[in-house]
């Protein structure tokens, strides 16, 4: 085409508020990571304010990279996002294929697994560990005060009741605790996003070639052949993208892990850089940029993906 | 189709039976949740009222008054709609030149600025406050317009482009000849052929705004404070108030749900970037 002011023109705006948004805050960040900067600190006022003054180098990385608690961040970090991801992806494939066939009111059991997707994280956190997750008001408490009830009746019975006494007194789980938080993060969050594997495994299995499924039953290919040799590796693409999109989402998870437990043991990268704002700025963009690193390693994977289907 | 013919009674009924379990344990604590925001919170966390009891609407009358629901529904819905819109007018335009008039840095920009979405929030946190707080704007509605809008643009140019693309191009050329300009065909043509596009993308972004957690909570305090920060804020009732929390959360995911099982299909083209079909 002649004219190619006019198609620069309307995208110079899009561009330009992205170049913004990219450059401004990213470039600060960096800049404060190779300062001084604190925002408390009576002794040394001086540090109190950015200022090229306060040049402390790389000092904030090997501060924070000498932490223990960076490290117990990035661990639970990966903790959660590694396990997030393949409960998504292996509960995604189950459903996906379940839901697949034609049966009565497929389309409500397709709305209604679709839900928790569209519940925004704050409602998401607040319902499971508060309703369903408290261990003694939630649906938790109420379930295991129900099974212990049914114990104690059980022991008065006779012939089975000798059996019923061996057993324990079961204690519901605390799930704000150090150690079980995060496992509480990872339902809530597989719960959401469930339903996000199995729409897109979904999508791509209806593209899959029935014609070489029926030539395999031909063959004498049972189920689980069919799923290993032909679902599988058509699925191949969707599980990476998948994995991937979440990867970048979760990484950078915060209102659930801030309602569950308020990081109490249990932070992740973007909870440490929360804490570590309040008060030591310099730290706090040295861990950012670190956060940066990380997720560039996993963007980088996906934009390659993407970038080869962009111009089909 | 051969493959039915493998079934047996027992996987006909079983199947379904199977399928409808597992679709309503998902859906079981959002049921839960709706079910409890009826319950008064006396009840609520009484077992032996678990299922039965005498449904109220008094949690729903009092939000206003145990939570200030509407002055935070107010500001979820002027930030998310006005984020939206915005969103498109900048969008729409770009996409458009993009899908038409592709060069070879068509591609790389595409690309660019997808990249600009995986940038983690957290890692900007402290300058985003600095600046705002600076130029005055912490807190206001034009600020979280403004973030929701940049963390969207991505996505909504990236899911109007592959609309876009499908339209034939002989259509936008014909118009070109009846003399229209560029603003012509965008009005004439575009709009009305891919309707249906910009408006799921539309509904995306906005359940994507009014569901965001991070900036809003961390870049306002009292003015402009949605529904995000209103439920993170009574993050541990203590079981005291279940009753009200359901239902103040109720009205906050209600709508968006149901707006979300509209575009479902969109959300995959949306949120895969075009490479799931």
């Amino acid at each position: 085409m002649a004219n190619r002011t006019v198609p620069r023109l309307l995208q110079t705006p899009a561009v330009l508020l992205l170049l913004f948004w990219m450059l401004v805050p990213l470039s600060m960040t960096l800049f404060f990571s190779f300062i001084r900067y604190v925002l408390n600190n009576l002794r040394r006022p001086e540090w109190t304010s950015p200022s090229i003054d306060n040049w402390r180098g790389l000092g904030n990385y090997q501060y924070v990279w000498g932490q223990d608690s960076f490290w117990l961040a990035i661990q639970n970090s990966l903790l959660i996002v590694c396990s997030i991801l393949f409960l998504t992806v292996t509960l995604g494939i189950a459903i996906a294929i379940l839901v697949n066939r034609t049966f009565p009111g497929r389309g409500i059991v397709r709305v209604l697994l679709i839900s928790p997707f569209f519940v925004m994280p704050a409602v998401n956190a607040v319902l499971w560990i508060n309703m369903l997750l408290d261990p003694v008001l939630g649906l938790q408490g109420i379930a295991v005060n129900g099974i212990n009830d049914m114990i104690a009746g059980m022991r008065e019975a006779p012939v089975v009741g000798g059996f019923f006494s061996l057993w324990p007194e079961f204690e519901p789980i605390s799930f704000r605790a150090t150690q079980t938080s995060a496992y509480a993060v990872i339902m809530m969050v597989t719960w959401q996003w469930t339903p996000f594997a199995v729409l897109i495994f979904m999508t791509s299995l209806q593209s899959e070639d029935q014609q070489q499924k029926e030539a395999a039953l031909l063959d004498g290919a049972g189920a689980w052949s069919q799923f290993r040799f032909l679902t599988l590796p058509h699925l191949g693409r969707p599980i990476a993208i998948v994995v991937m999109i979440q990867a970048i989402f979760h990484l950078s998870l915060y209102a659930e892990i801030e309602i569950v437990s308020r990081g109490n043991g249990n932070k992740n990268l973007p909870y440490y850089i929360g804490e570590l704002v309040n008060n030591n700025i310099g730290a706090a963009s040295a861990t950012g940029i670190f956060a940066v690193i990380l997720a560039n390693i996993v963007a980088i994977f996906l934009l390659r993906m993407i970038g080869k289907t962009l111009m089909e | 189709m051969a493959i039915v013919a493998q079934h047996t009674k027992f996987s006909k009924i079983a199947w379904p039976v199977l399928a409808w379990v597992v679709a309503l344990i998902f859906f079981f604590p959002i049921f839960y949740m709706v079910l409890t925001s009826f319950k008064t919170d006396a009840d609520a966390v009484k077992p032996e009222f678990l299922f039965s009891f005498t449904p109220t609407l008094e949690n729903y009358a009092n939000m206003t008054e145990n939570y200030d629901y509407w002055r935070f529904a107010r500001n979820s819905v002027i930030t998310a709609v006005s984020a939206t819109i915005f969103t498109l007018v900048v969008a729409v335009p770009c996409a458009y030149a993009m899908a038409f008039n592709p060069t070879r840095a068509t591609k790389d920009i595409l690309m660019w600025m997808l990249s600009t979405k995986m940038l983690p929030a957290a890692a900007v946190l402290y300058p985003m406050i600095f600046m705002t707080k600076a130029a005055g704007l912490y807190d206001t509605h034009f600020l979280i317009i403004m973030v929701l809008s940049l963390i969207n643009l991505p996505i909504v140019i990236w899911m109007l482009f592959t609309y876009f693309k499908d339209i034939p191009k002989d259509i936008i050329e014909a118009g070109k000849m009846d003399g229209l300009n560029t603003w012509g065909e965008v009005r004439e043509i575009l709009i009305p052929l891919a309707w249906g596009g910009i408006a799921s993308t539309a509904l995306l972004c906005f359940i994507f705004c009014w569901n965001e957690a991070y900036w809003t909570v961390r870049l306002t305090t009292t003015d402009a404070a949605t529904l995000s920060k209103l439920i993170e804020g009574n993050r541990a009732p203590e079981g005291l108030f279940f009753g009200r929390l359901s239902a103040v959360s109720t009205a906050a995911v209600g709508p968006i749900v149901v707006l979300g099982w509209f575009c479902q299909k969109q959300l995959v083209q949306g949120l895969t970037f075009g490479a799931v079909k």
